[in-house]
């Protein structure tokens, strides 16, 4: 049998992208069966999940993608640093908190080019 | 998703994959490394390996939230359509939206919010696929930098009792080092030993109360 050369990506995207996300979806799915939503299991899970993408912020301002490389570490720190503050000197805000940041990083990457 | 989209552009990823893999994968890393892994023409066994390796956290995640959406006779197959619209933004608002509403509007209102945003990342990705090459190096940067800069802003947003505090600014503080220690579970690691040392903190200050 022969591959199509123009369906292999549609392919792809079912055998290597739904299936190996969606296993993790399912079981989550399996795991909390009869577990109640006050469960102290499920705060620990939460904790992990949460935990899981404090690192997945940390892993982006450190190690960024693409056209973000070009701007130097400080000021990419300095970025999520100052929208964080903004967020909370604003009362929680968290458009003024990301707006902040966002022109931080922009004024950085104009400056760095 | 606009570098999402710019991303598939690049490497000749075809539209209408990238826009199924919206649908389907519905995880902006996991996109990401498929992606990668075309471009570099790895075999499919190997990228599907990656994706499930950086997939993991959505266990927890869906876990999480699966129980707030799930009532009496909430059959499996709408409870799985659920936790497959369990991506980072749609978790983080459903965590904070769900346990307010009253039970019955909980998995349509939740299904609603997740279609709304694969629709908009849809045509986001449809933006950054058609204007690709014609974006500017710094506003390229700033889409980029959306991603960390809202997800750090909406998690400290829903942080509100101290385990979730900790937790946040445990994985923080040691990603850098858990990440120097190498491995690809290094994100995982982080979330158990960051989440379980808060929910220890937890239970110890819950117990002197």
């Amino acid at each position: 049998m022969s591959l199509d050369g123009a369906l292999w990506p549609y392919l792809l995207v079912i055998l290597a992208g739904f299936l190996p996300t969606e296993i993790w979806r399912a079981l989550a799915v399996v795991f909390v069966r009869g577990i109640d939503e006050d469960s102290e299991v499920l705060v620990l899970v939460r904790a992990v999940a949460t935990a899981l993408l404090a690192a997945v912020v940390a892993r982006l301002v450190l190690l960024p993608p693409g056209e973000l490389v070009s701007v130097p570490l400080a000021i990419r720190i300095g970025a999520v640093t100052g929208g964080f503050l903004v967020y909370l000197l604003t009362r929680r805000s968290v458009f003024l908190g990301i707006l902040f940041g966002e022109i931080v990083i922009i004024a950085g990457a104009w400056y760095a080019q | 998703m606009i570098g999402f989209g710019g991303l598939c552009r690049g490497v000749d990823f075809p539209l209408g994959a990238a826009l199924l893999s919206i649908v389907l994968v519905w995880a902006l890393p996991a996109q990401v490394l498929l992606v990668g892994g075309y471009a570099a023409g790895n075999a499919a066994p190997v990228i599907a390996l990656a994706v499930g390796l950086s997939s993991v956290r959505l266990f927890p995640m869906a876990a999480a939230l699966v129980p707030y959406v799930r009532g009496q006779r909430t059959g499996i197959g709408a409870q799985l359509l659920a936790a497959h619209f369990v991506a980072v933004t749609a978790w983080v608002e459903g965590m904070r939206r769900l346990p307010k509403l009253p039970r019955e509007v909980r998995l349509p209102y939740f299904l609603g919010l997740g279609s709304l945003l694969i629709m908009a990342s849809v045509v986001s990705t449809l933006i950054g696929f058609q204007l690709a090459s014609a974006l500017p190096s710094w506003l390229a940067a700033g889409l980029l930098f959306l991603t960390p800069l809202s997800f750090l802003i909406q998690l400290s947003n829903n942080a509100r009792d101290l385990v979730d505090r900790l937790a946040l600014v445990l994985g923080l503080v040691l990603a850098p080092f858990i990440a120097e220690i190498g491995g690809r579970l290094d994100l995982l690691w982080t979330g158990l030993i960051g989440g379980g040392v808060a929910w220890v903190v937890h239970r110890f200050v819950k117990r002197r109360q």
